[in-house]
């Protein structure tokens, strides 16, 4: 073990830092005010050779201040470990002093962004769960420094990480290039498509803000209104414009892919997983397989046939919603026999496996087809206000029996399996989604009963753990009461830690 | 952890078995305060607009909208009514259950050993009736964790009393 580092006084980080924080600075800078630079270079011509001595004064300036606001940074951001307990002054003006307990840190990961890895630091964040502080990130950290640090909070911290052998470990899962393609190839493109639009969109809206308080809506307003036009006159641009979202959603597809899980690597540890990943920004994560909550396999048809299918890991989150996305970790690409060593690492699945499955009520059906038909009904009735021409309903030919299929789907999907200490629960629409939850991590159970519930004598159970909630919908009353009092058996007898 | 054992129980404490305790009488009347502190301003604005912002359009529809105003607050009034005596709670040796509903029945139930920290809180208008409520948090979304309202201050108190002592246990 390599511990010449003194974590007991004081220190800083790597001089370098001060670059990465520069650029983090700058890029801030930039994010916020882009809009008006790009206002700005785009006249820039127009403006007079006295304005543009002053915009440069202007840029200098601000470069300047950023550089000794960087610095400062740096300088007053010092870390210690004292006793059981990772220690942080940080601040310029206001000063801060966080203590983190080891035992209430989650996860210690490395990422390196692109300016990292061109300088070759480690940013260290620390995870802690539970409390709503973000968490603390080193930026900064040369490798043997970070790995060092690492060691001593995951040495002495109650949960022991043993010190795995670095050179001759197996990987579990490795995704080439090639396999990586294949992964994106098979994404759901529909749903990508939608993230990028909804991307694009919010950044239209950001432009338009900025058009409105300059006075420019008119010109703006006046293009989509002839765009839109222009599509409800010609077919042939409908086709174009299905070809190019087509494209898009293809492209979206392969970018966040590649993007995110660039040269996936995962080791499995005796008590731990290791998760490398990313193009740009290579992420080091390391997860705790006491801290996983619970995992999800899911796959779609195509995934399927070329046998893969994706894992993700929730864990705990500390009650703020937005910070969920962070927790979410997934491993894609993965073939049958990877997933089924991580499930067994995790629990003992087998049992549950050779299970029937068993499916929520009738009632459940009745429901999800009153509550399709009501919105497919509700639909129609708003497009023809909007649009009055009986024409529309011709459409009914197709979206009908596409409901019908869709629900059939679902409702095939949705099922349950329950052993004492194991549940799976199964649900998706074109994708498959299988979620495995060790029983006693629940943390409450509730029982949710309608009027038309109780006269069907079905009920809905829903288990709420520390990474959200799991729905068991319209199960036999009976049923229900016994999986509720099974559940809080397990969870009462359990002497095990749930994270 | 490795001499744990786990016989095979035949027969599960039953949650239907146990004896739910109804919520203090006084707190329906804490709910009609409550409703009274809300339902009254609005039918001043709803006199107000009437009586001083005098529109040809307006006019003609007043009873309708005063009709629509009173018959919706009779619901909601009757849904409080109805919907009272099906609050209720019940503490067992190892957690606390709460169930509540008249068209959607709910019943929630947290293990101790689940739960993070407990509060009281003393609403101004149900401290009028000694009346406290007692909230428990898990770590999971705390929307969804188990709140009891209108319960003697003295009995909530005992409750958190109660299950500090067992997870300390």
């Amino acid at each position: 073990m390599n511990n010449s580092f003194n974590f007991s006084e004081f220190s800083r980080q790597s001089p370098k830092g001060i670059l990465v924080i520069y650029i983090n600075l700058i890029y801030r800078v930039i994010k916020l005010t882009w809009i008006f630079l790009f206002i700005i270079l785009k006249d820039f011509s127009k403006i007079s050779n006295v304005g543009a001595n002053y915009f440069y004064l202007g840029l200098v300036s601000v470069l300047i201040f950023l550089l000794v606001r960087a610095y400062l940074i740096y300088k007053n951001f010092q870390f210690k470990i004292d006793g059981e307990e990772f220690i942080l002054k940080q601040g310029i003006l206001k000063k801060t002093n966080t203590s983190v307990p080891f035992y209430r840190i989650q996860n210690i990961n490395f990422k390196q962004n692109i300016i990292q890895q061109i300088i070759n630091v480690f940013e260290v964040s620390i995870e802690t769960a539970g409390s709503t502080k973000s968490e603390i990130s080193i930026k900064a950290l040369s490798y043997d420094k970070a790995k060092a640090l690492k060691e001593i909070i995951s040495n002495s911290s109650s949960l022991d990480t043993k010190t795995f052998t670095e050179l001759d470990r197996k990987p579990l899962v490795k995704i080439s290039v090639k396999e990586l393609f294949k992964v994106s190839l098979t994404e759901n493109h529909l749903q990508n498509l939608f993230l990028f639009l909804a991307l694009v969109l919010g950044f239209f809206q950001q432009i338009q803000q900025i058009a409105d308080s300059l006075g420019r809506t008119e010109s703006l307003d006046g293009f989509i209104s002839e765009s839109t036009d222009a599509v409800s006159t010609s077919f042939f641009v409908v086709f174009i414009l299905i070809i190019i979202l087509t494209i898009t959603a293809l492209i979206s597809s392969f970018v966040r892919i590649f993007l995110i899980h660039f040269n996936l690597v995962a080791y499995l540890n005796d008590d731990s997983f290791e998760i490398n990943q990313g193009l740009f920004t290579k992420k080091s994560i390391v997860l705790k397989k006491q801290k996983v909550q619970n995992i999800t396999v899911s796959t779609n048809p195509i995934k399927r046939i070329i046998g893969i299918s994706f894992i993700t890991f929730k864990q705990a989150v500390s009650g703020k919603l937005n910070k969920k996305k962070n927790k979410l970790i997934k491993i894609v690409g993965c073939k049958k026999d990877q997933v089924a060593t991580i499930k067994s690492s995790l629990f003992d699945f087998e049992e549950v496996e050779f299970q029937n499955k068993q499916y929520p009520d009738s009632y459940y059906k009745k429901r999800v087809y009153i509550f399709s038909f009501l919105f497919l009904i509700a639909l129609y009735i708003g497009v023809y206000f909007l649009h009055p021409h009986l024409e529309i309903f011709y459409s009914t030919i197709i979206t009908v029996p596409l409901f019908v299929f869709l629900i059939r789907k679902k409702l095939k999907k949705r099922f349950y399996k329950i052993t004492d200490s194991l549940l799976l629960v199964g649900r998706g629409l074109l994708e498959t989604h299988a979620t495995y939850l060790e029983v006693f991590k629940v943390q409450n159970i509730k029982l949710k009963q309608t009027f038309f519930q109780k006269k069907s004598n079905v009920a809905d159970i829903i288990l709420q753990t520390a990474s959200g909630k799991i729905t068991i919908p319209c199960l036999q009353y009976n049923e229900a009461i016994k999986i509720y009092n099974h559940a809080l058996y397990k969870v009462e007898i359990s002497k095990k830690s749930w994270m | 952890m490795e001499n744990f054992k786990n016989d095979v129980v035949l027969e599960l404490p039953n949650i239907t078995e146990i004896a739910f305790t109804k919520v203090d009488k006084n707190y329906f009347k804490v709910i009609c305060i409550n409703f009274l502190l809300f339902f009254i301003p609005l039918l001043v604005v709803l006199i107000v607009l009437h009586h001083f912002v005098i529109s040809e359009e307006f006019l003609g529809k007043t009873t309708f909208i005063y009709i629509a105003f009173f018959l919706f607050f009779e619901y909601i009034f009757l849904h409080l009514f109805l919907g009272f005596p099906k609050r209720k709670y019940a503490v067992r040796e190892k957690d606390i259950s709460y169930t509540s509903g008249l068209f959607i029945k709910k019943m929630t139930t947290v293990p101790f050993s689940r739960i993070q920290h407990v509060e009281i809180d003393e609403k101004p208008v149900s401290r009028l009736f000694d009346l406290a409520a007692l909230s428990v948090y898990t770590a999971g979304d705390s929307s969804d964790d188990l709140e009891i309202k209108g319960i003697k201050k003295e009995t909530a108190q005992q409750i958190k009393e109660f299950i500090s002592t067992k997870i300390n246990e």
